[in-house]
């Protein structure tokens, strides 16, 4: 008992230290507990008022709280890092049993925010068991066994896959994976847009999709409610030793990898070996501007956390072009691609943040501002350049773009205020990223981690510079001439815009190099 | 650009002051460093040593006071300073996605010298440096005295005129520790300066010229090593000028 009201009273200090010392801590904190607020009142009350409902419907709660235990899983690998506050390799020089350690490090991750949101989802869920008597008592059990695999579950996957990132390879491989796993709901939402969902409750029956989800693991747990008030007491039996059995297991898994995490906390990468990298220097040049490009581009691949965020960027627009053949809504497809191409272009926000205090190189040597700016701005454009213009080329060719030429102006301009806003406002606010070779996970787009005036700038920014463009697009597209005038100009605009955002972000740090360097000390979570 | 005469010092600190969250922590330092000196920055931990190599490299801001690198003001005229010198702080991270040889080639370019020029340099202290083997290895798998040696390598590659080092012997095991002091002494010979910071009292003693004993954000003392030890050894002359007392003399008996 006492490592574990230790471990969680350090938890609870190192939180209030962080949130103290930097603004960034408390904001984020209080918009975690406000969307975790959010989702209890969205979801609770609806869940108590199945109350009242038959079991058909109340047999509801199994399938949903299954699928919300295997986000759990999925969203524990993209926030991991994120409360790395109690790593447990930091406690490798204590003389602590893995076993001692886990006891204090789920107890402490109870008392998180996303604990505490669970825990009321998983008494709302008993509230609405509420019309079938004998099942409560089962829905109670069933809310703390499935707390416990929710946890465990993140708990043993994050710490089985931190044991495949030891390596920059693994890295690089986990961070693909976790990737397109996280593109899960899109594809989801790919499947409801096509088929039709009925909503009628009158002949809704949800005792199907509950038996279906009470035999997969995640579902094991959730089903006893279910199984009892429904009288299949076999089933029941089975579900809670399958349930129980499922916990022991995640929670050896979860003590041995600490254990190993104890005996061998330094996780050394070994050698990574790499090619000369002369083609980049051939294409662009030797001057500064396309060093720090071509530095930039091998990051792209090179760099575990980027290597992420590419290729989310790179198959997003799969599933615009995909809705848009499946719904046949012309517009879609544009809308996507500009959405990709504002995506691509905002990438560079926290650019800086990536390179972290190791950016102190550049102050050193006295690079100027605008080489800096430009030849990050080059990067991202010969990284995600070729990417949007061939999603655009693609929708152009299976003909779901109806008007190429004014899709292509909105599209290049929106590229290019993008690149220029993120080159001016990352050179103010460079954002955060996470550790090097840390947690190839967290931050997974330019603005999910950063402050909010970050984010309101991605997104009103691009909106309001492109918007005038797309107007006169929108006005010039009936004629010839006036299509293609309106892409010269509008290119000519976006350039404008780009050379606008380097002089001015590369002025920033001119001034304020020194300033920018105290920022980026901090701005690797 | 200011006019630089032949007498300037190779790093001149005039008045610098620091304060961190309303806590100062450089008092009005000031400091010269003769050209064609190994110069020496003691102190104990805490005294301001980096902090006061950042404000001389154009690192970190001062709140008062002037810096000048060969007469050029580092915070007025931060272009000719920073070319003139080069700079290998301590605990700060490299690129570390690039390779040795790469972030030697990146140094290179960024401080627009020639490409086969810097190629040459950077196979050249590779191999010095005995990082040859590992040149085309990133500097993410690198040991830490491996990050010590291809720091140096890149504050080295546009062969400056001051050499600023952070610690530079921290983790250097000691063949390349000698090499290391091999290289500074031949180029100091050759005109060139180096101000170091060191909690290494036995290797300031033995490699510099002259030293500064800073504590608390000032400068204590400053003279030749013979001038400051005058006879004694540094260590003892530091402890002294520092006034450490024996306070682990008394305490700690439950240790044995």
């Amino acid at each position: 008992m006492g490592v574990v009201g230790l471990i969680v009273r350090l938890r609870f200090a190192m939180w209030r230290t962080a949130m103290s010392r930097s603004p960034l801590h408390l904001v984020s904190s209080i918009v975690g507990a406000l969307a975790a607020l959010g989702v209890l009142t969205l979801l609770g009350p609806g869940l108590v008022l199945l109350a009242g409902q038959p079991v058909r419907i109340t047999a509801l709660t199994v399938p949903l709280f299954a699928v919300i235990t295997l986000m759990w899983g999925v969203l524990s690998l993209i926030a991991t890092g994120v409360d790395s506050i109690l790593d447990p390799a930091r406690f490798a020089v204590l003389p602590l049993r893995a076993s001692e350690l886990a006891r204090g490090l789920l107890a402490a991750t109870c008392t998180g925010i996303p604990a505490l949101m669970l825990a009321g989802l998983a008494l709302a869920q008993t509230a609405s068991w509420l019309g079938h008597p004998p099942a409560v008592p089962a829905a109670l059990l069933a809310g703390v066994l499935g707390l416990l695999t929710a946890i465990l579950f993140s708990r043993a996957v994050t710490s089985a896959l931190a044991a495949v990132m030891t390596t920059r390879a693994g890295r690089v491989l986990g961070a693909v994976v976790v990737s397109l796993v996280t593109l899960l709901p899109l594809g989801l939402n790919l499947l409801l847009t096509t088929g039709s969902l009925a909503a009628d409750l009158s002949s809704f029956d949800a005792t199907r999709s509950a038996t279906v989800a009470s035999w997969t693991p995640v579902g094991w747990a959730w089903a006893l409610p279910f199984d009892v008030a429904t009288g299949r007491w076999g089933a029941a039996a089975v579900h809670m030793a399958l349930a129980l059995l499922l916990i022991a297991v995640l929670w050896v898994v979860w003590v041995r990898r600490l254990d190993r995490t104890l005996t061998s906390p330094l996780t050394s990468a070994g050698g990574q070996r790499i090619g000369h990298g002369r083609l980049l220097p051939a294409v662009l040049g030797t001057s500064p501007t396309a060093t720090v490009a071509a530095r930039r581009i091998r990051a792209w691949y090179r760099d575990s956390r980027l290597v992420g965020i590419a290729l989310r960027t790179a198959v997003l627009p799969v599933f615009f072009v995909a809705q848009a053949v499946l719904t046949g809504m012309p517009g879609l497809a544009g809308v996507g691609v500009v959405t990709l191409a504002v995506f691509a272009g905002l990438t560079l926000m926290n650019d800086l943040a990536f390179d972290g205090p190791a950016w102190w190189l550049h102050v050193a040597v006295g690079v100027r501002g605008w080489e800096d700016r430009l030849g990050r701005a080059l990067a991202s454009a010969v990284v995600f350049g070729p990417v949007v213009l061939l999603t655009y080329a693609v929708s152009v060719a299976i003909g779901v773009i109806g008007r190429p030429v004014p899709w292509l102006t909105v599209i290049v301009v929106a590229f290019l205020a993008s690149l220029g806003l993120a080159v001016a406002v990352g050179a103010v606010l460079p954002g955060t990223a996470p550790r090097t070779g840390g947690n190839p996970f967290a931050a997974t787009s330019g603005g999910a981690a950063q402050g909010c005036l970050t984010a309101i700038v991605s997104f009103v920014g691009p909106v309001v510079l492109t918007l005038p463009v797309a107007v006169v697009a929108a006005v010039t597209a009936g004629s010839q001439p006036g299509r293609w005038l309106t892409l010269a100009l509008g290119t000519a605009y976006g350039l404008g815009l780009l050379a606008l955002g380097v002089i001015l972000g590369g002025r920033r740090l001119d001034r304020r190099s020194p300033e920018v360097l105290g920022q980026l000390a901090h701005a690797q979570l | 650009m200011t006019e630089v005469g032949p007498g300037d010092p190779a790093l001149e600190l005039r008045g610098l002051v620091k304060e961190f969250r309303g806590r100062r922590v450089v008092h009005a330092l000031t400091l010269a460093v003769p050209r064609g000196s190994l110069f020496g920055l003691v102190g104990p931990n805490g005294a301001g040593k980096t902090t006061t190599l950042s404000m001389a490299t154009g690192l970190l801001r001062p709140d008062g006071g002037t810096a000048r690198v060969l007469g050029h003001d580092v915070w007025a005229d931060p272009a000719a300073a920073k070319a003139a010198m080069g700079v290998a702080p301590d605990g700060m991270r490299l690129f570390e996605q690039l390779s040795g040889r790469e972030l030697l080639l990146y140094v290179g370019a960024l401080r627009r010298m020639p490409v086969d020029v810097t190629a040459a340099r950077a196979a050249e202290l590779l191999a010095v440096l005995d990082l040859a083997e590992d040149a085309s290895t990133v500097v993410a798998d690198y040991s830490a005295g491996m990050v010590k040696k291809i720091s140096l390598a890149a504050a080295l590659i546009h062969a400056p005129r001051l050499l600023v080092l952070d610690e530079p012997f921290e983790a250097v095991d000691p063949v390349s520790g000698q090499t290391i002091r091999t290289i500074l002494r031949r180029y100091v010979a050759s005109g060139g300066t180096v101000v170091m910071s060191s909690h290494v009292m036995e290797l300031v003693e033995g490699l510099c010229d002259r030293v500064a004993v800073i504590a608390g954000g000032r400068v204590l003392a400053e003279d030749t090593i013979g001038g400051l030890t005058r006879g004694g050894s540094l260590h003892d002359r530091f402890l002294e000028l520092v006034g450490a007392t024996d306070s682990a003399g008394k305490g700690l008996t439950w240790l044995g």
